[in-house]
């Protein structure tokens, strides 16, 4: 579920902008250091491109008979690994934002830190690399898609609440919100993890370079033999997890930022919104007529929208006339 | 019916080749403007529904100039409305508190934020979708990259836009067959869903790499050639200046409200 502009305030879409622009340019420079060559980017759109498409094919929920998609986050994380996954993964939230209003302009940076940058940069290393990586087996790899993505989506969905509740423009209570959120969402996870658990454990048994590649960044080794080899030698020398140290570290600055933007606006903005929201629920409202009838204003926006569309028509009008001619 | 979403990714794009005076701004101008008139709609307290009206002149102006079909426009709004008017009508429960009456009707604020709440959805998606279908894809991608995005990223997004029809036209392929071969069922079973899009990934992943081959045959080297720029001519600045100037106006002094 992608975030609206309208539920949103500009402080808290402006923070979110920072934190997700942080972790895109952090991802760019380690894949510039990667891969130099930048071999690796028509894969990565390519990649991105089929999780548009795959998303578009609705499968059907057993014992349900409703249809879901799936949504990608740790799916493009395995395959390409974290930071290429987050930027391919970005470009579709951006790419869907413009052409499909899926998710708004300003939300941008809500979204791809909600769906992209918690997948990829906090869950992918700190759980499905962890879970995956010391033997890699095709039953490891279900129990890392279905742990990871239920996590994300968790972790997503607490995003989606907390940066509603802190714009401020929802009134709906954060408790109940994050109440219905949730549950909702652990049943998304867990259809989501168990596909992406089945696609990858597909991809694995057909070829199983690929995914352990990204998960122990090696380039150019293609046949089964050099792969394995080269994989056992990684296994050897180990020398990644200061790496995945590193990447820990960033997504925690990330989650500082982000609470270091959001928590003020939360206490500033609604000082005491659950107590307000509690009597609210209640039921204890007074019906007291605050307001006088707005008479002026409202007769005004009747005039301004029917001006609006009267200009509208008038210079469409206009417009085919100068084509005839 | 998955190669209409190629039909439909592709027609915002279409539309934005013309020459009227709404496509013939700057693409710099056009970023600038809607971002600032994204920033004042959302930023009016949740129940300023009049604050917000004088906002929809905007809109509906230039989507005249702009000559873009308002119907396709509308009907893809409609997409991005239900979250929102989720939020909105749990507003119209929460508060009940009384606006105001007009005759015997009641008013209450839950219904005034529900109003603005829909209101402001419709107003920043068509500014969006204002944007796209009048400046063309590569325009905007250049313009992004000469603000200092990424290269990487901004080549990626313009890769990725254009393979997501071959790839949905693969997936529709595949689809296709899938259901010829299993009758009467319109989805893909879940059980299927496994090797059905890791068969996609394999085939994307070759596509991919070939690709990969043919652009490092024509010499790519991990960037697009750069085009001369274009510059903002003193028009697209006056435009751009005063078209956000009346929203930071509108947005400080909301006309409506002072009557």
């Amino acid at each position: 579920m992608h975030k609206a502009d309208a539920i949103l305030s500009p402080e808290v879409g402006g923070g979110m902008y920072a934190a997700s622009a942080a972790a895109i340019a952090y991802a760019v420079t380690k894949f510039r250091k990667d891969d130099p060559g930048e071999s690796k980017l028509p894969l990565m759109a390519v990649s991105g491109a089929m999780v548009f498409a795959a998303q578009m094919i609705n499968f059907t929920i057993p014992g349900t008979g409703s249809s879901g998609h799936i949504g990608g986050g740790i799916l493009l994380a395995a395959l390409l690994g974290p930071f290429a996954g987050l930027l391919a993964l970005s470009a579709v939230l951006i790419i869907q934002c413009l052409f499909f209003a899926d998710g708004g302009l300003l939300a941008l940076g809500c979204n791809i830190f909600n769906i992209a940058v918690i997948p990829c940069m906090l869950i992918y290393p700190l759980l499905f690399k962890r879970i995956f990586s010391p033997s890699p087996t095709a039953k490891r790899i279900w129990v890392a898609s279905v742990v990871s993505v239920v996590i994300a989506l968790q972790l997503g969905s607490l995003g989606v609440v907390a940066q509603t509740t802190a714009s401020g423009v929802a009134m709906i209570p954060f408790t109940a919100f994050l109440l219905l959120m949730q549950p909702i969402h652990l049943a998304i996870g867990i259809v989501e993890g168990l596909v992406t658990a089945a696609i990858l454990s597909f991809v694995f048994a057909a070829r199983p370079q690929i995914l352990t590649s990204a998960a122990f960044g090696q380039k150019g080794t293609k046949d089964k033999g050099t792969v394995l080899l080269s994989f056992m030698d990684d296994t050897e020398n180990n020398t990644k997890p200061a790496k995945s140290l590193k990447a820990v570290i960033i997504a925690l600055a990330c989650i500082a930022v982000v609470t270091a933007v959001v928590l003020p606006l939360v206490a500033s903005q609604n000082p005491d919104g659950l107590e307000w929201s509690l009597i609210k629920l209640t039921g204890s409202t007074e019906l007291t007529e605050s307001g006088e009838i707005p008479l002026a204003g409202t007769i005004g926006a009747v005039i301004i929208i029917a001006a609006a569309v009267a200009s509208g028509f008038i210079i469409q009008i206009v417009n085919k006339r100068r084509k005839r001619r | 019916m998955i190669s209409n979403r190629v039909h439909e990714l592709y027609l915002l794009e279409g539309l934005s080749d013309r020459g009227t005076a709404v496509h013939r701004l700057h693409p710099r101008a056009k970023l600038i403007i809607t971002f600032v008139y994204i920033v004042a709609v959302v930023s009016f307290n949740r129940y300023d529904v009049l604050g917000e009206v004088p906002f929809f002149l905007y809109t509906a102006i230039i989507c005249a100039i702009a000559d873009l079909p308002l119907r396709i426009l509308h009907k893809r709004f409609l997409i991005a409305l239900p979250f929102c008017a989720f939020v909105g009508l749990t507003n119209l429960f929460l508060d009940q508190n009384i606006a105001f009456m007009i005759g015997g009707a009641v008013i209450t604020y839950g219904l005034l934020s529900l109003i603005a709440i829909v209101l402001r959805t419709y107003l920043c998606v068509m500014a969006v979708f204002i944007l796209i279908a009048t400046t063309p894809f590569p325009a905007l991608t250049r313009e992004l990259r000469r603000m200092r995005m990424p290269r990487i990223f901004i080549t990626l997004i313009e890769m990725i836009y254009r393979y997501i029809g071959v790839l949905i036209d693969e997936a529709a392929s595949m689809s296709t067959a899938y259901k010829l071969r299993s009758v009467a069922s319109k989805n893909i079973a879940m059980k299927h869903m496994g090797p059905f899009v890791g068969q996609l990934v394999l085939r994307s992943y070759d596509r991919g790499e070939r690709v990969y081959a043919a652009m490092a045959c024509r010499g790519f080297g991990g960037e697009f050639p750069e085009h001369t720029p274009v510059r903002m001519t003193v028009n697209d600045i006056l435009a751009a200046s005063l078209l956000c100037a009346a929203f930071v106006l509108l947005r400080l002094f909301p006309l409506l409200n002072m009557l």
